[in-house]
């Protein structure tokens, strides 16, 4: 792209790529290589699924919650059951609280490993991409042995779990807690000692511990700024409570707050380590007892149709709080209305801060430093402010710049 | 007051902050309750939340009151049409950094009447508020005041904006608007 002084080019990145979950657009003001300014643009395919929700049952709107998002679909359906259990005062049983924290750290195992490994990928690190990949095939395989499925487990329910840990599937968990406790070394070594990763991370995209407060940042990308902020600890749902978990901060491990891509990477490889802790206390404890408040649906259905009030709920999902809102009215069998809030909402907010002043090959590892969707860089144009020119710049060359800035920072 | 961007490293108790409210709000603050959240073995109270109602015009006035406590951390807008007035909920959060079990939620409910759907922004306060008050514009016809950026955000570049697709009456979506994909 051509370099000129105080010339400034727009370059949208984005905004669909049809196996996206939360595609987003970025509008990118560059001036030669280096970003000035950012400005996004979600919205590329809002479906309407809150309003879908109201020509439903809340038992049905689980099934469309779960399909909010394909990597935490869990944490979408517990929240979610979590705000109609406030609403209609519905209190869980113990065993299925434990459950529900041990699918919620599986998927967390899985989200993050994916992002990690996708995170190297993008600049040009396959082979740690690829370990990072195999590593996460065990926690899938875990997960369709509990759940049957490897995405949408269809496990949580108003009032408890559908799936129980059987002894079987207590031994293939605990199996799994031991692989990656002498795997997953491996890949975060890998990972995180390469000098090459430090030179493309360190530095990149950052996140002021200010700005991180008054954008409203969550999840990893706030604990990458350096605050202890994690609802398993601050507001503790189902068995958190009686786990002593701690948000992990960059500085615990460096010292340090850069608040940049490198210091997310590390926030989401150390709570790999911290949800096998959690998975594994849970098992140690797992008290006995019911799965499910009411197990007989029809009657479930009846209770939730006479409840009346409003439910809200906030879990600590992989990319940070998730928030449902939910209201019920007496008498109507189906949800009056529903307010979903994805993590990605709000980190997109802070996301204009991280562009500026980086270089265009770091825009693909900036994105996927807030979320996992790389793909979103399917379709790219380039305008030229001047002259009106476009120019369509495909995810291939945009990967390329950014490995090719690897090789640069290499010498090769 | 400017925005202070820091969190208190101690809480408060929630009743103190709720007694505050009481008193300096009187009532023009309704249906204040503080919900507790229980869960665990033993069962035991692990946080809790605060709700309540307040008129429009005191509302900047409660959302600053709220912030002496801590930096007010802001997660979102849900709202509804409720015949006359379309009701914003505010979900917003004391004390994140505070503490085990320290965090207090907060649910702000608001009625803004139709006849005058204009809302104080707190973009001012709250950077992070953008996208929501942009939605609850283009979703329920709110227009915030002092709000800078007020494009769509979630709707196609060439919707009709006249058509606001949560309201229940006649600016809400007709049935030719509605495609059923099934």
């Amino acid at each position: 792209m051509a370099v000129g002084a105080g010339k400034t080019y727009k370059v949208p990145i984005g905004p669909v790529h049809v196996g996206l979950k939360e595609p987003i657009t970025a509008w990118l003001d560059v001036d030669g290589e280096r970003i000035v300014d950012a400005t996004i643009r979600p919205g590329a395919i809002h479906r309407g699924i809150e309003f879908m929700a109201r020509e439903r049952n809340p038992i049905q709107v689980i099934y469309l919650a779960e399909r909010i998002c394909g990597i935490c679909s869990f944490t979408h359906i517990e929240c979610f059951v979590r705000a109609v259990e406030d609403a209609a005062g519905i209190s869980v049983p113990k065993r299925a609280q434990y459950i529900r924290t041990i699918v919620l750290e599986l998927e967390r195992i899985h989200s993050h490993v994916l992002w990690a490994g996708v995170a190297c990928y993008t600049f040009g690190y396959d082979s740690a991409f690829n370990l990072g990949m195999i590593l996460r095939e065990k926690v899938m395989d875990v997960l369709e042995v509990l759940t049957g499925n490897r995405v949408n487990y269809g496990t949580g329910t108003i009032g408890g779990v559908r799936r129980d840990i059987t002894p079987k599937v207590e031994k293939v968990l605990r199996d799994m807690i031991t692989f990656y406790k002498n795997e997953f070394d491996l890949f975060y070594n890998v990972a995180t000692d390469d000098p090459i990763t430090m030179a493309r991370m360190r530095n990149v995209g950052v996140l002021s511990p200010e700005d991180a407060v008054k954008y409203c940042a969550l999840g990893p990308t706030v604990r990458g700024s350096g605050h202890r902020v994690d609802l398993r600890w601050s507001q503790p749902y189902e068995a958190y409570g009686e786990l002593d978990v701690q948000p992990v901060v960059p500085q615990d491990l460096t010292g340090e707050v850069y608040g940049d891509v490198y210091d997310r990477f590390l926030v989401r490889v150390l709570e790999v380590y911290q949800s096998l802790e959690i998975i594994e206390k849970c098992l140690d404890d797992l008290p006995e007892g019911d799965l499910m408040w009411e197990p007989n649906l029809p009657k479930l259905l009846n209770y939730l149709k006479r409840a009346d009030g409003t439910g809200v709920s906030s879990i600590e999902g992989p990319r940070g709080d998730d928030t449902h809102v939910v209201k019920l009215t007496g008498g109507e069998e189906n949800v009056t209305w529903w307010k979903v809030r994805a993590p990605t909402y709000a980190n997109g907010v802070s996301w204009p801060i991280m562009f500026r002043n980086n270089d265009l090959a770091d825009a693909p590892l900036i994105i996927n430093s807030v979320d996992p969707c790389i793909s979103c860089m399917e379709r790219m144009l380039v305008t030229e402010k001047k002259t009106g020119s476009k120019q369509v710049v495909t995810r291939a060359e945009l990967l390329n710049r950014c490995r090719e800035k690897t090789r640069k920072v290499m010498g090769a | 007051m400017t925005c202070r961007p820091e969190y208190v490293k101690e809480s408060s108790d929630p009743k103190e902050v709720v007694a505050c409210i009481e008193e300096r709000f009187g009532e023009d603050v309704q249906n204040l309750e503080l919900r507790e959240y229980k869960g665990g073995l033993e069962d035991a109270v692990q946080y809790h939340l605060l709700w309540l109602k307040v008129s429009r015009e005191r509302f900047l006035e409660l959302v600053d009151a709220l912030r002496e406590f801590d930096f007010l951390h802001f997660q979102i807008i849900s709202g509804n049409d409720d015949g006359d007035v379309v009701t914003l909920n505010y979900h917003v959060a004391l004390f994140r950094e505070a503490g085990k079990g320290k965090r207090l939620g907060a649910c702000v409910s608001v009625e803004v009447p139709k006849t005058d759907l204009v809302m104080p922004s707190l973009w001012e306060r709250i950077p992070g508020v953008e996208y929501s008050e942009r939605e609850m514009r283009e979703m329920l016809g709110i227009d915030f005041d002092g709000l800078p950026n007020k494009a769509l955000v979630f709707l196609p570049e060439d919707w009709n904006e006249d058509i606001k697709p949560w309201r229940r009456d006649e600016t809400g979506p007709s049935e030719a608007d509605v495609r059923e994909l099934s």
